[in-house]
């Protein structure tokens, strides 16, 4: 796809405002998927359901965190807390992948459960080695992991159900997706830093990846039609 | 071979059951469900604590079980649980 040249001296000339504004929409985009999933939630009590919506909880959170990281009122424990919430999103989008083979009892908390527990404290390990070595290498690294595995996960369930559930299909690309935007992300931050025309891009590809996120929970939270004796 | 339902193809079949007979014995909801003795016990216990049936008992202690408001709206909702679920592979 051909992008202007001046497309990126504009965002060049202005961006902070890109920034926050960024991760306002993407900010916004999970509140949506939030609200959206935790109605179904709430009928259904689904585990899987109750994962993938603290993971956009996590995701949202994480991302008003980052529009404060350019403002005056930016800490190292703003940086932290940011850091905390954007890898623990990671985990529980995963996590509602793997929960039905990982859980045995049910009614566990999703928020205080031991293997959830567990992924707090890898957090918090990976947010102190971030600290110690100075940048997000660590976030980054966890992520590449997390996301080539579900990514994996995801074609097994596209493959074994993908004719039934065509979403399957997206799911599984947008997964792959993912593992490219936090790939992109390492190398940017690694090898490339201040080519704004790679850090465009990859906003662009972040926004991308949370609307198809949207478009699945918007299409598939619309109300279908009540079942009756005749559907038994 | 038939196919084992789903955990929430098997909540749907249980308050399935229940809508249609409104008070219903436990024996024939058992039998109704397809269910073991073990797993029935399991999931009316789940479906009680969750609020989606009620269990009522009569002054001659006998027990029959009804359809809750949340049950009523997960049979409503199910076909969008269903999809959701299958279509994000949760």
């Amino acid at each position: 796809m051909y992008v202007p040249l001046e497309f990126y001296q504009f965002i060049a000339q202005n961006k902070s405002i890109f920034r926050v504004l960024y991760s306002v929409i993407i900010a916004f985009i999970c509140l949506i998927i939030v609200l959206k999933t935790d109605k179904l939630f709430r009928i259904s009590s689904h585990q899987g359901i109750r994962y993938f919506r603290n993971a956009f909880f996590f995701y949202g959170i994480a991302f008003l965190l980052r529009a404060l990281l350019i403002s005056p009122i930016y800490s190292s424990l703003t940086k932290m807390a940011f850091e905390f919430f954007m890898i623990m999103a990671g985990f529980f989008l995963f996590y509602s992948l793997l929960w039905k083979r990982l859980e045995t009892k049910k009614d566990t908390s999703s928020l205080l459960n031991p293997k959830i527990i567990m992924l707090y404290a890898l957090t918090l390990i990976l947010i102190v080695l971030d600290y110690l070595w100075g940048g997000y290498n660590f976030m980054f690294i966890s992520q590449i992991i997390l996301f080539l595995l579900a990514s994996v996960i995801s074609y097994n369930n596209y493959q074994t159900k993908g004719k039934e559930h065509k979403f399957l299909k997206l799911y599984f690309g947008v997964m792959v997706l993912n593992f490219v935007a936090w790939l992109a992300n390492f190398i940017f931050a690694n090898f490339l830093g201040g080519r704004l025309r790679w850090l465009a891009n990859i906003y662009i590809l972040n926004v991308i990846i949370f609307l198809i996120f949207l478009y699945g929970v918007n299409k598939f939270t619309k109300k279908k039609k009540v079942i009756d004796k005749e559907d038994k | 071979m038939a196919k084992k339902r789903e955990r929430l193809e098997v909540i749907k079949d249980i308050i399935m059951a229940i809508r249609e007979n409104r008070n219903i014995k436990p024996t024939r909801l058992l039998y109704a469900s397809n269910l073991s003795p073990q797993m029935f016990k399991e999931y009316i216990n789940e479906l009680i604590t969750k609020q989606f049936i009620n269990l009522d008992i009569d002054d001659k202690e006998k027990k029959t079980f009804s359809l809750a408001q949340k049950g009523n709206a997960f049979l409503e909702e199910y076909r969008t649980i269903e999809d959701f679920i299958e279509n994000f592979g949760l």
